[in-house]
């Protein structure tokens, strides 16, 4: 029974389920599934992007929409301490392009052409452009003027022909421009392509220098035009601060050109550093490290450089390039360090005097070495010993031993706190960008060995902006100074926002202990000439310096490499400026710093001192050999002339057979030896007579007077001092022709032995 | 024995109700458009008919849904249109005359009597296979080939695609209404008609119309009778095959399509970055629409942010233009109109209008929903219109004529009378 209803059922349940029923049935659930499910979850949708993510999608929008066209801030100018221009900012620039208002091709190949033309640029690249889908493509940054005027000639030449000058758009810029190349580059530093200072004081005074970009903001549609609803809003643009730096160009200058000289006269490996300090105020004057690089073009290496990275395998040489580059932005004088040698003693010196542990009594015993502790002995470089010394003698002989003997007196602990007292534990807070810290034995780890060592210089590290610090505070009544180069800061307007004065961070010695180290150095370069730093007409004190340098295989071709340097002042009776010469590794006839560093002391000093208008102070001996500067005797006739340069003190010579002299040799304003010769012309053509160059090397100072004026010429004199000095170089070479009375500068040095 | 017999019982039950139907399908003669004289002719083989009138709600909703379109289509395409063709009037223009066009078939298609169509239902599909065909052997553009061009306007094979397999499956089914519950009367002629469908789409390539064409092709075997259960196989063959052409590259377009599919707010490449330009600026629109809209005519993304505004992401300016109010306000009229399409297609004396008609309201219930979808990003940016709103001129033609075949049912369905 059971099986036989249970189907009866199921046909019943069927008939009432026909396909009209199944239809409705199904219809109402695809209403369902469309208009609740579908139209839901669109409304569903649609009221979260428009209630929950509404406001942030709206900025998103906005933010598109407005479009911001910046308009760069001009960046500052900086200035020397006399007001003329090292770094300014020019108008130039930029040409972009806006290619999806291109249509055809030959549109396209147009444009490449005529840009790739004006701007000297690839055409493939150019064409390239055009065809990116694009309302923005810059082609090329900062031209200048003259092809400016092209590009908008060119504009409406294609505006003409295609209706499309639209496409190419000229876009204010900056460009920065460094009037002196490469003056100063180290200090200076240079700006990337988006106007950011990136070195020196450009990186370090960004937040001045660079101005606040302004910014016009309007609506714009996607291709950058303007939009029917109103918004704009400007922002004027803020253009930077102008500073003004302590470095004087022309010290600066006097600086980079004998630096540079004496790189090339000693063959120097690697690179010199010159600091000129203010020794009251702490202001740096002049800071060069050569060579340096052109700020105009700063990514280019010298060409040997290139030339041996291009040798490299190629994956290495991008490596490679960015390393030189780095090197040679580096700026030496404070971001390496050395061993600053027989320089430092003049802080040893000090700290004995003020802890008065020696007196003008004291004397030293040299043997030539000495033993400490249980090491190996300690040697002098002269190594047959100086015998007994001095306490002043000891350091213008620059007597090892004895320094090591005057160290103990002071003892380890005093050593280190003078140490930290002059300034070499610390940065010295020059306002540059890296500079570097000392390296010196860590507390409590210093022996008896390392100490004696210490006490004349050697293995320990100190910046080259350290030791001139410690030496103005040497020089100035022992007040150690903040180094800085920015001395002033304007805004665009001329009103300063900043005024840096000298900041003494404490008294390290006493004003006494100052005036007898001044005393002590002055006696020593004036004994020992141009050895030592003698510069005629000037008291000027200072010490010679050659330090060993460890640790690096030598590559100079000596025994060892070595730091030459020479750090003095003048005028010693009242300083006024400290400077520091360095060579790091020179590999030509010598490595003392008697003999390389101490001449370019000499040749700076010799300009920079009357550029500073020090008044000179000549000894007896020295007048007699004083530069005189000749008068212009041009134009007058021959017996006035005669006459005028007679009375000047010269002896005259006249070629020729007019009766007015047409020139003169040397020229007006030259400096020339008192009584020296005046070659008078009277026509021209007695002008071609030359006569050649003498040996002036190897004499003393009255002989090569002697040789010179009987040749006709003139010699000028440089470190001649004392009696015992000798010819070492003259700067026109023996069998050169040139005129009568041609002036000759002769650099004598002292022929007794070299103290380092 | 006994599976017969049931079968045969269930038959004659169904025609007794099918008669018992159209028995109470007594024409009232007080309605307006309803001409009573008319009534016997209705089941009669001529090609146009008065008949008892058309159901004015539809209607009324076709011309408010087509009036705010083409205002919306207006004010989303003059910005862009002014740029790319030196015209604000240029798309306006022309919708206009296709909507001139469109309503003239429309009219004339609410007069045809629906029920030729049931014979001509297999030549219909005919000329679409014919219309697919063609347009693969015509050059195409950019390696697309999805156009007919023709003067004036261009046709869009998948349009006609999309009507022949509704029209298709309606004839089918309910000439094969007692089988349905057979696999080899519902699933065999899906997969053969779709599947061949499907390949000529694939070749084009328009992955969009693949997917309207299988949902439409399932709803209409759904409506037909066809068992459940096949549907859940077809589901899970579908999504095996689409994993077979990924892995093997064929979807490598729609693919591209669908890269950054969901992530257009973030920046992670500068190429994916354009691919999803469209997509963000869609949301970009949407999101500055707010509740309240920026106001008619004030969309800023139109101005050449959304590229080609006037298509498939129209409705990303009207939300931004009208707020989520409109949006929502717009959504309840389409709602209507599917839900009027749908009730007055039930009411149809016969079989094959009701299928034809709940197929062709549908249709559009679907496209509303996955345009929305695809503008919002929960979908691939794929190519589905916005009917009434997105400018072209096939599309909108074809949509009205088959409006005018849903009026043209409702000649036989008064809905007011039950």
């Amino acid at each position: 029974m059971e099986s036989n209803d249970r189907p009866m059922k199921k046909i019943k349940k069927r008939a009432a389920k026909g396909p009209n029923q199944r239809l409705r049935q199904r219809t109402a659930i695809l209403i369902i599934l469309i208009l609740v499910f579908g139209f839901g979850s669109a409304i569903a949708r649609l009221s979260y992007l428009t209630l929950v993510q509404g406001s942030s999608l709206q900025e998103s929008a906005v933010d598109q929409q407005l479009k911001d066209t910046t308009i760069s801030a001009k960046r500052g100018t900086i200035y020397d301490s006399k007001g003329k221009v090292l770094a300014e900012s020019a108008s130039v620039w930029q040409v972009a392009m806006a290619p999806t208002y291109l249509k055809t091709d030959e549109q396209r190949k147009a444009v490449a052409e005529g840009l790739s033309k004006i701007l000297d640029l690839d055409y493939d690249n150019v064409y390239e452009k055009t065809k990116q889908n694009s309302y923005y493509v810059v082609v090329k940054r900062k031209i200048e003027a003259d092809a400016r005027e092209k590009i908008l000639e060119f504009i409406e030449e294609i505006d003409k022909k295609y209706g499309c000058g639209s496409v190419i758009q000229l876009l204010d810029d900056y460009k920065r421009y460094y009037p002196h190349d490469d003056l100063a580059s180290c200090v200076l530093g240079f700006t990337g392509s988006d106007d950011q200072g990136l070195e020196g004081i450009e990186y370090q005074y960004d937040e001045y220098l660079s101005g606040t970009p302004g910014r016009i903001v309007t609506a714009k549609n996607a291709r950058g035009t303007d939009m029917p609803f109103q918004y704009e809003q400007n922002i004027e643009s803020e253009d930077g601060n102008n500073i003004y730096l302590t470095i004087d160009e022309t010290i600066q200058s006097i600086c980079e050109k004998y630096m540079k000289q004496g790189l090339i006269d000693n063959g120097v490996l690697n690179r010199g550093v010159c600091i000129a300090m203010d020794v009251n105020t702490g202001a740096v004057l002049a800071m060069v490290t050569v060579d340096g690089y052109n700020l105009n073009d700063p990514y280019t290496l010298p060409k040997e450089t290139q030339k041996k990275i291009n040798s490299l395998a190629k994956n290495k040489q991008s490596a490679a390039e960015s390393e030189e580059l780095s090197a040679m932005w580096r700026n030496k004088a404070i971001t390496d360090t050395y061993m600053p040698g027989s320089v430092f003693k003049m802080c040893t010196a000090s700290m004995a005097i003020e802890e008065g542990v020696v007196n003008d009594k004291s004397t030293f015993y040299c043997t030539g070495s000495i033993k400490v502790a249980d090491a190996a002995p300690i040697h002098c470089h002269d190594t047959a010993g100086h015998g007994s010394q001095t306490f002043v003698e000891a350091i213008c002989n620059s007597c090892n031993p004895a320094f090591i003997k005057i160290g103990q007196l002071v003892g380890l602990n005093k050593f280190c706190q003078y140490y930290q007292g002059f300034g070499f534990a610390d940065k010295t807070g020059i306002d540059l960008p890296g500079e570097a810290e000392d390296s010196f034995w860590a507390e409590g780890t210093m022996n008896e060995v390392d100490f004696a060592v210490a006490s004349f210089g050697q293995n320990f590290s100190i910046t080259p902006i350290q030791m001139i610090t410690a030496c103005s505070s040497v020089a100035n009544g022992g007040y150690l100074l903040k180094p800085y180069v920015v001395s002033k800061i304007t805004d665009a307007d001329g009103n300063v926002i900043k005024n840096v004065e000298k900041t003494v961070k404490r008294q390290v010695i006493s004003k006494q202990t100052s005036d007898k180290m001044n005393e002590i150095l002055a006696y020593n370069t004036a004994t020992a000439g141009a050895t030592a730093g003698y510069v005629a007409g000037y008291k000027v004190a200072g010490k010679t310096g050659t330090s060993e340098k460890t640790g690096v295989k030598p590559i100079s071709g000596f025994e060892k490499d070595y730091i030459s340097s020479f750090c003095g002042y003048a005028p010693a009776d009242d300083p006024q400026i400290a400077m520091l010469v360095f060579f790091d590794t020179p590999s030509g006839g010598s490595y003392y710093g008697s003999q390389v560093s101490a001449p370019v002391f000499i040749n700076i000093m010799t300009e920079v001192l009357p550029y500073l208008e020090i008044k000179t102070e000549y000894t007896d001996s020295e007048l007699e050999y004083v530069d005189v500067s000749a008068g212009n005797y041009v134009g007058l006739s021959v017996n006035d002339a005669q006459s005028a340069a007679q009375q000047d003190g010269f002896t005259v010579t006249v070629k020729g057979d007019g009766d007015k002299v047409v020139s003169q040799i040397p020229p007006a304003s030259s400096k020339i030896p008192n009584g020296g010769n005046v070659v008078l012309y009277t026509d021209n053509n007695s002008k071609s007579e030359t006569t050649t160059v003498p040996n002036l090397i190897g004499y003393s100072v009255s002989d090569v007077n002697t040789v010179a004026s009987a040749y006709g010429l003139n010699a000028s004199f440089i470190g001649a001092a004392g009696s015992n000095v000798v010819s070492a170089s003259q700067d026109i070479a023996e069998g050169t022709s040139v005129s009568p009375g041609t002036v000759i500068t002769v650099t004598f040095t002292s022929s007794a032995t070299l103290n380092d | 024995m006994a599976p017969y017999k049931k079968m045969m019982l269930k038959a004659d039950i169904n025609r007794i109700y099918d008669d018992e139907y159209y028995s109470e399908q007594k024409i009232k003669e007080e309605k307006f458009f309803i001409r009573p004289s008319q009534k016997r002719k209705m089941r009669n083989s001529k090609w146009f008919s008065i008949g008892m009138g058309i159901d004015l709600p539809f209607c009324i909703i076709i011309l408010v849904l087509l009036t705010i379109g083409t205002i919306m289509m207006f004010s989303s395409s003059y910005a862009f249109s002014f740029y790319v063709n030196g015209d604000s009037y240029f798309y306006l223009i022309r919708q206009l005359v296709f909507i001139v066009f469109g309503i003239v078939a429309m009219i004339v298609m609410s007069f045809f009597n629906y029920n030729k169509l049931h014979r001509i239902a297999p030549i219909i599909l005919g000329i679409s296979y014919l219309s697919l065909i063609i347009v693969l052997i015509l050059p195409g553009e950019n390696g697309v080939k999805r156009w007919i061009p023709l003067g004036l306007f261009n046709i869009q094979p998948s349009e006609i695609a999309k009507f022949a397999i509704i029209l298709f499956f309606a004839h089918w089914c309910s000439k094969y209404f007692d089988k349905m519950q057979f696999a080899r009367n519902s699933v065999l002629p899906g997969v053969i008609v779709f599947g061949t469908t499907a390949f000529l789409l694939y070749e084009e390539p328009h992955y969009s119309g693949i997917v309207i064409l299988a949902i439409l092709t399932v709803l209409m075997l759904y409506l037909g009778g066809m068992k459940e259960k096949y549907i859940i196989i077809g589901a899970v063959i579908v999504i095996a095959v689409v994993g077979v052409l990924a892995v093997t590259g064929g979807l490598s377009y729609a693919m591209s399509r669908m890269d950054g599919w969901g992530q257009s707010l973030e920046y992670t490449t500068e190429e994916m970055w354009q691919t999803t330009w469209q997509t963000r600026n869609s949301l970009y629109a949407i999101g500055s629409g707010g509740l309240w809209g920026l106001g008619l005519g004030q969309s800023r993304q139109k101005y050449l942010y959304l590229p080609e505004p006037q298509n498939d992401f129209i409705f990303a300016i009207v939300v931004e233009e009208l707020g989520l109010i409109g949006a929502i306000m717009i959504l309840l009229i389409f709602a209507l109109l599917v839900w009027r399409g749908i009730t007055l297609s039930l009411r149809a004396k016969d079989r094959f209008g009701k299928l034809l008609g709940i197929g062709l309201t549908s249709q559009i219930g679907i496209q509303v929903v996955l345009n929305i979808l695809v503008i919002t990003d929960w979908l691939p940016n794929t190519g589905i219109s916005l009917p009434f709103f997105s400018y072209g001129g096939s599309s909108l033609i074809m949509l009205l004529a088959q409006m005018g075949i849903v009026l043209a049912i409702s000649r036989t369905a008064n809905i007011e009378r039950q």
